[in-house]
Formats: structure tokens, C-alpha cells, sequence
């Protein structure tokens, strides 16, 4: 039972080292927004930044010993941010930088397993900031890197003054290719409106339904195997419930460490509801969400973004969750 | 539901729009800040909270005040007669029963996430390390941890430290020149940590929902498992003890008496409170009871006996029990929530 307060929103904050992720931190902590935010940074990220709400963790990363081999979490995250809540004065939002090695998962997973956490708080949205100058070279050395594009709600391309604009169209087209349903805000120095970053409510149920699935990418035969892509699915037949349940929960459960992120909105013969679904590797967040408006037509759409996923029978699998 | 759930849902909500006898002779004070825990000394029953301030509960006077963190009090804990806090604002703290402040430490942006202390002995931690300071040694001895510590806690002898992290326990043993470490190893992460009263048994709650022991003779493992939430409070009960724990819509009592504790042996359940989940739980010093307080505000009262009906201490305020507290001599009780509410009431009636 929570009455206490709304859950307050925690954007995390990824990047490379030197892409510029504390240029727009001292930016989150020093602007006159009137807001009170507290920032949660790595020990060994960079220098530079001091204030009351500044917090300093170790990325501590846990395994959940509940039978599911890719579940892990942030064990400093759960630590700090039940500290936090239990601050007199109640914060905005908070903001969580992750080094330039890490992968995202870890971060947001918490969000899905910890009860507290998700009593108090809520994931917002998952803002990378990329060096526009550095980046397609590092997507190619640091899977780190391509994760952080991959898990992005948003993608600052950061330092585009330094490059002409032909490249900051292939670097585009780089970041398209690995997640098509990252914003791109092209910035120097961060020069972004707060509120383009923060309060994005991208994990939220809702924002799944804005969802548009991506035609124009649809030929993934000449990825390299490791390379992380996405895929999507449209259905105008209704799909079998039972059918996607046993489809969904095997296919989470043998590719759920490939599988970085998936959301979609289902159409399920004799359900009027629409049903919403995100998740992160094996986990997910799913939920009815309300009728299908009247005059718009039902179908269903599926989005997956990882690795090796031409070789999971998504095609089949889904095609197999259709009504008969 | 089963019929006893809907029975015993119908019998709490029956009760709730009535004052407890204890809310009727107690005072209720609103603090704007969530109560972080509470110790007993043998003045005063001492509260930590979000606002940084530690408050001191003498049976009738009004409470004092105390401006001890430039945060959130995190951590309280006491020898007996000393309190000693940890804050966000990375402050180790030793009050004394007058509300005289010393600062033993700080560490700056890091946050002292743990304390504990005897009579010889107080200890702190921040981070991966605990920093002991010994009566007889103005130098604090560093002990190092492979990740950030959870939990502290030392035997009733106070010669050992049991220091809970990541994959296990950290066992310090106080030897004649130097502290000594042994490790119990399971998989998970262990924060709360407590030994059995006669010391044969060390407990963790971990951040799956679950408890996890040791027999520290041979390192047998016992694992307490089956809750619906995490664990996040528990306590030894009587002489032959029972660890009575939270986690679940009652107290689950695990019995630590004979050869191998709860080796293959059921718990005692007391104070179902129907569909709410159990945050805290304060042995009735001198009985084999306990309160039980909810995360919606409710506390009950219950013997550790499933054949005994509970009554309602306090009723629900909607916020989580965060701390219940005893007077050293018993005549008075503190309940706190993290609604930053207080209960302060004489324990019996006159």
C-alpha cells in the first residue's frame, strides 16, 4: 500500500566517457528549473560535479537468484534510492549516470523486480548521449556502446558542430539501424530544453501505444551476428491468447539475453481490451489498457531490438499466434 | 480469498474506525519527515528521521530534538547508553543520553549506510568497508568487504562481528592482537543480519524474498523461504527463541530451539491481518509476544501461539511501520511510520 506520494521519475543517463554526459548533469544541477533533483553518479565517472544531491554509488551489480539466468540488478540503486525516499523533502526526480562501460540492463531491470523501487519510483526514460565525432567508431570496439543505443528512449548525438553533416547522417543512420524508436536530438554541449530529457515517461504503459513499427528496415540478412537490430511485427488477424502466452514465455525464457528490449500492443480475439506489454531481456511490464478506440481499426504490433534475432523464429512464432 | 482471509479482512476493517486503548491514552504527534528507526536507552526511547533530526521520548515529557544530520538519519543504534546514527550526509554520530553530539567520522559524499556498537566496541559502515573503533584505541581498524555492506550486527559477547554483503556474511572474531575474518557463503544479497541469543546461529535477510541462516558450528545452511515480499525487520522472541519475522500478511516465527533450529520444522504464524504485508516486528520484552506493524499502518499485538487471537494496537494511517520501540522499562511504547507519524503511549493502563 502506497498513499505516501506520486512515485517520483528516475531518468538514467548513459554515454561514453567524454560524450558529455556531466556537461549536461552540471546543466540538470545548476539551471533555474525550480525543481529539486537529486543525481546519483559513478565514483569513477568524471569529475566536475558538486552539489547537496549529488550522491556517489559504486555500480554494484547483483544476480537475483529467482531462476531467471540474465536477471540482474543494481544492489546500490536499491540502496539509494530507498535513502532518498526517505528524505523530509521529496525530490522531482532523480537522475542516474552509469559509466561508459556499463550496460544498461542491470539499471532498468531493478526497476522491474524490486518492490520498493517500484512502489516509490518509476523509470522514466533511458537518455544516451553519443559523441557525434566518436561514436560509429565505438559502436564498432564496445558492445556497451551499441547497448546504450539500443536500450535509448532518446539519443543526444552530442559535438555535431565538429562534424559536417554528411557524417552526422551516417551516424544517424547507424543509430536507426540498431533502434529505430530512439528520439535523435542532435546538440552541442547538451543545448537541449530540460524537459525534452526528463519526464519522458517512456516505460509507462501509455507511451507503448505511440509505438509505430518500422517498415523501412525490415531486410536484416546481412547484419553480423552480433550486431544488435531490430524487428517488427504487424498483425490484422487477431491473435490466440493461450497462443502468445506460450509463444512470448518461451521465447523470453530460451532469448531473453538476446532480446534487449521488446514492447508491443495486442489484438486478441474475443478480448475488447487492448493489451500493452514492454520488457527488458526476460522481464516485462504488461497490462490491458483500456478498449480499442471505436472506428480505428485492431491490430496488433510487435517490436523486438537485440541480438541474433533473425535466428529465434520470430517470424514463425508469430505467425503462429494468429487466429486460425 | 479463503473464507478465513474475508473473515479476518471484515473482522480488521471492523475495527479500524475505533481507537485502540493505546491510541486513546497515547499521544499522536505528526513529524514532516518518514521515521527511519529507533533505539532504547535505558532515559529514553530515541527515534531517527528523513529530516536529519533525533528525537528523545520520556514518558510524559514533550519529545527533544536533536539536529543531528544535514539528511536523513539512516541507520540508529545503541550500546545500552549511548546512541550512535549514520546519515546520507556521510556523518557517523555518538549522542549521548543528554543529546550531546560527536562526530566520530565523516566521509564526506559517502553515506554511513550502517552502524552498530557495544559497550567496547562501535563500528559503521560506508561503502565496502566497516570502520571499528575499539575502547582503548582512538585509531579505527578498517575492515574491507568485497561489496557494499547491507548489514552489521555483533554477538551479545561483543568479540564478534557479523558483517552481511553480497554472497554472504563476513565473520569477525576478535582474537588477542587482531579481528579475524571467516566467510559464510550464499548466493544473493544479504543486508538485515542478527545472531541467535546464545550465538550458535547467525540469520540474513536478503533482497530475494527470503531469509538465509547459518549454524555457524559446521555452516550448515538454513534457508527460510516462501514469503510474499522482502524481509524488513525481525526479532528474537523469548528464551527458547522464536526469530519472528516480516515479509508476509503475518508474522512467520521460526523456531531456534533444540539441535538444528528450524531444520525441516514448520514456523509459528501469528497475526494474520489479511491481505497486508508485515514491516516490522518488536518482540513484548519479557513475553513471548510481539507487535507486528503493516505497511498500511496497522499494528497488531500476538503471543507466539497460532491458537491466541491478535488485538489491534494501532490502527492503519496508511503508511508503513517503520519502527516500534519499547521503553527500557516497558511502560511505554513508540510506533512510528514513514508518514513521519508517532504514537508515544503508556504501555498499560493505570
Amino acid at each position: 500500500m502506497n498513499n505516501t506520494s506520486e512515485q517520483v521519475p528516475v531518468t538514467v543517463l548513459t554515454g561514453f566517457l567524454g560524450a558529455g554526459k556531466t556537461t549536461l548533469l552540471n546543466r540538470i544541477l545548476t539551471e533555474q528549473h525550480g525543481k529539486r533533483y537529486a543525481v546519483i553518479v559513478n565514483e569513477f565517472g568524471e569529475q566536475g560535479i558538486d552539489n547537496d544531491l549529488v550522491v556517489d554509488a559504486d555500480e554494484e551489480v547483483f544476480e537475483m537468484n529467482n531462476g531467471c539466468i540474465c536477471c540482474t540488478v543494481r544492489g546500490d540503486l536499491i540502496r539509494i534510492l530507498g535513502g532518498l525516499m526517505k528524505r523530509a523533502d521529496k525530490l522531482d526526480a532523480i537522475i542516474v549516470e552509469t559509466t561508459g562501460l556499463a550496460d544498461p540492463a542491470p539499471v532498468a531491470q531493478t526497476f522491474f523486480v524490486d518492490q520498493d523501487v517500484s512502489d516509490k519510483t518509476k523509470l522514466d526514460a533511458i537518455v544516451t548521449v553519443a559523441d557525434a565525432v566518436h561514436l560509429s567508431n565505438q559502436l564498432g570496439e564496445h558492445h556497451e556502446a551499441e547497448e546504450q543505443i539500443a536500450f535509448a528512449d532518446i539519443v543526444l548525438l552530442n559535438k555535431i558542430d565538429l562534424v559536417d553533416e554528411n557524417s552526422i547522417d551516417k551516424v544517424k543512420a547507424r543509430i536507426k539501424k540498431i533502434n529505430p524508436y530512439a528520439k535523435i536530438v542532435k546538440t552541442n554541449r547538451c543545448d537541449i530544453p530540460l524537459n525534452e530529457v526528463l519526464g519522458l515517461n517512456a516505460f509507462s504503459l501509455d507511451r507503448v501505444l505511440e509505438v509505430e513499427p518500422d517498415f523501412l528496415d525490415s531486410d536484416h540478412d546481412h547484419e553480423h551476428d552480433d550486431d544488435v537490430t531490430s524487428m517488427s511485427f504487424v498483425s490484422e488477424t487477431p491473435l490466440d491468447m493461450d497462443k502468445f502466452q506460450t509463444w512470448f514465455g518461451n521465447l523470453l525464457q530460451t532469448h531473453g539475453q538476446d532480446i534487449l528490449r521488446s514492447k508491443g500492443i495486442l489484438s486478441f480475439e474475443g478480448k475488447d481490451d487492448r493489451y500493452v506489454f514492454q520488457g527488458v531481456h526476460m522481464l516485462m511490464d504488461a497490462s490491458p489498457m483500456g478498449t480499442w478506440p471505436e472506428g480505428k481499426e485492431r491490430n496488433s504490433r510487435v517490436v523486438f531490438i537485440g541480438r541474433n534475432l533473425e535466428n529465434m523464429g520470430l517470424d514463425d512464432g508469430f505467425e503462429g499466434c494468429k487466429l486460425n | 480469498m479463503s473464507d478465513r482471509e474475508k473473515f479476518l479482512e471484515q473482522k480488521i476493517s471492523y475495527l479500524e474506525p475505533e481507537e485502540t486503548e493505546l491510541e486513546g491514552r497515547g499521544k499522536e504527534l505528526e513529524i514532516n519527515a518518514p521515521v527511519t528507526g529507533a533505539v532504547t536507552i535505558p532515559e529514553a526511547v530515541v527515534a531517527g528521521f528523513g529530516d536529519g533530526t533525533v528525537r528523545f521520548f520520556r514518558s510524559e515529557e514533550t519529545p527533544k530534538i536533536i539536529d543531528a544530520h544535514d539528511g536523513v538519519v539512516l541507520c540508529i543504534a545503541t550500546n545500552g547508553s549511548e546512541v550512535f546514527t549514520g546519515g546520507d550526509d556521510g556523518r557517523f554520530l555518538q549522542i549521548s543520553p543528554d543529546g550531546i553530539i560527536t562526530e566520530i567520522a565523516n566521509f564526506g559524499t559517502r553515506w554511513v549506510d550502517t552502524v552498530a556498537a557495544t559497550k567496547d566496541n562501535m563500528v559503521c559502515s560506508s561503502g565496502k568497508n566497516a570502520y571499528l573503533w575499539s575502547s582503548g584505541n582512538t585509531k579505527e581498524k578498517i575492515l574491507e568487504h568485497t561489496s557494499t555492506i547491507g548489514g552489521m550486527a555483533f554477538d551479545r559477547s561483543g568479540k564478534r562481528l557479523a558483517v552481511a554483503s553480497y554472497g554472504g556474511v563476513t565473520l569477525w572474531e576478535q582474537g588477542n592482537r587482531r579481528w579475524k575474518s571467516s566467510r559464510l557463503v550464499w548466493k544473493g544479497s544479504h543486508s538485515k543480519v542478527s545472531f541467535s541469543p546464545d550465538g550458535k546461529y547467525i540469520v540474513t535477510t536478503m533482497q530475494e524474498s527470503e531469509l538465509h541462516g547459518w549454524r555457524i558450528r559446521d555452516k550448515v545452511d538454513l534457508a527460510m523461504r516462501g514469503y510474499p515480499a522482502k524481509i524488513k525487520s525481525f526479532a528474537w522472541v523469548g528464551d527458547i527463541p522464536h526469530l519472528a519475522t516480516a515479509g508476509d500478511h503475518q508474522a512467520i516465527c521460526w523456531p531456534f530451539d533444540g539441535k538444528d533450529g528450524p531444520l525441516g520444522r514448520e514456523p509459528v504464524c501469528v497475526a494474520d491481518c489479511g491481505k497486508k504485508i508485515s514491516t516490522f516486528i518488536e518482540p513484548l520484552t519479557g513475553e513471548k509476544a510481539i507487535f507486528v506493524g503493516f505497511n498500511d499502518g496497522t499494528v497488531l499485538l500476538s503471543e507466539v501461539d497460532d491458537r491466541k487471537n491478535p488485538f489491534v494496537v494501532r490502527n492503519p494511517k496508511g503508511y508503513e511501520i517503520s519502527a516500534i520501540s519499547l521503553s527500557s522499562d516497558r511502560s511505554y511504547i513508540l510506533i512510528g511510520d514513514l508518514g513521519g507519524n508517532i504514537l508515544w503511549s503508556p504501555l498499560w493502563a493505570n
